[in-house]
């Protein structure tokens, strides 16, 4: 009768070391070089040239993508396309159109499963200088209510929060 | 006296309904065009309803609550399309979701077609930024025409309708989502 609780306490001793030794262990592992907080973003105008994406869908992007920045917070400016104030302490943000399906809203509403919109835009961070600091494919979609245009919308969200959490000195809203 | 009232009143309604005048007032592209903003000008609140229309060398959206306009020289590019949207919205359209039997559902196969105006302009420091309106169908080709005659750049050459010659095949298409 004593062994069951000799037993189930070795157990526990041996369980608690193991996770203590896998604790240590990832605390040891070299975490990822922390990116370099900026005060500023420029936003680039959405490139499409492997895509053909209609001018609404590309103007949408880089709008709510901008609205989007400026919802979150977190920079002192954020500069658009050709903007000549941009100097300094800035990270530049290009966005290339990779993939695109338009859907259906109406089949959307008829059917429920079908017709989703998608948009895969691979994003790529660089400093002044040029040199990329980060990238990352990021995709809007729009699978049950609203509008094909949703899509940029659910993009820009998505995007918004990549940026603010890696380059952001403030953190935002 | 009478005789002489009666024949200018013969020779206004002769001069009103004159066939030759008729013509003239339908060529006239309207320059003031009922739209919805999508989204993109400044101080005015997306799928804003109100008119778009060049005045002094700007276009001017305006609505009960905001205006915004923009140099017609400052824009990029214009550029057409299609879309179309449900015959039933808003509130009535909310509440069409709950019907029976799918009723929703066949009302959402009721689509009207309507004709998307997408611009690109610069601010006084050089910003890009853009613009999306909807309006009625096939007003946004001859509305695209007036700003291109006033210094608008396009990207997408207007296919010029009285050139009958070359095929219809081989002219340049305007990109049509």
């Amino acid at each position: 009768m004593k062994r069951v609780p000799t037993i189930s306490i070795s157990f526990l001793l041996l369980f608690s070391v193991c996770a203590g030794a896998r604790e240590f262990q990832a605390q040891t592992a070299p975490p990822p070089a922390p990116l370099k907080k900026v005060s500023s973003i420029q936003v680039l105008m959405i490139q499409s040239e492997e895509v053909k994406l209609p001018a609404e869908f590309q103007i949408s992007l880089y709008e709510n993508l901008i609205q989007q920045l400026q919802k979150k917070g977190g920079f002192e400016h954020i500069y658009r396309d050709g903007d000549k104030s941009a100097t300094g302490d800035v990270v530049v943000l290009h966005s290339t159109v990779r993939g695109f399906k338009k859907g259906s809203e109406m089949a959307r509403q008829v059917t429920t499963v079908a017709g989703k919109t998608s948009i895969d835009v691979h994003c790529q961070f660089t400093d002044k200088d040029g040199a990329t600091v980060l990238e990352r494919d990021v995709n809007g979609k729009v699978r049950f209510l609203g509008g094909n245009l949703r899509a940029t919308l659910d993009f820009a969200k998505k995007t918004a929060k990549i940026t603010q959490e890696n380059f952001a000195m403030k953190s935002g809203s | 006296m009478r005789v002489v009232s009666k024949r200018v009143t013969v020779g206004f309604l002769c001069l009103l309904f004159n066939p030759l005048a008729a013509p003239s007032f339908a060529q006239q592209p309207a320059n003031d065009v009922k739209v919805v903003q999508v989204m993109g000008f400044e101080d005015v609140k997306p799928k804003a309803k109100g008119n778009l229309k060049l005045e002094n060398g700007n276009l001017q959206f305006s609505d009960s609550k905001a205006k915004a306009e923009v140099a017609i020289t400052s824009l990029d590019d214009v550029i057409t399309g299609n879309d179309s949207q449900r015959v039933f919205r808003g509130t009535f359209g909310t509440l069409t979701m709950f019907a029976p039997y799918g009723g929703g559902r066949f009302l959402s196969l009721f689509r009207s077609k309507l004709d998307t105006l997408t611009i690109q302009y610069r601010d006084a420091g050089g910003g890009l930024h853009g613009a999306i309106f909807t309006m009625p169908v096939g007003q946004a080709d001859p509305f695209k025409k007036l700003l291109v005659a006033q210094g608008a750049r396009t990207s997408v050459p207007i296919q010029d309708d009285s050139n009958n010659t070359a095929p219809k095949a081989d002219a340049a298409k305007e990109q049509k989502p």
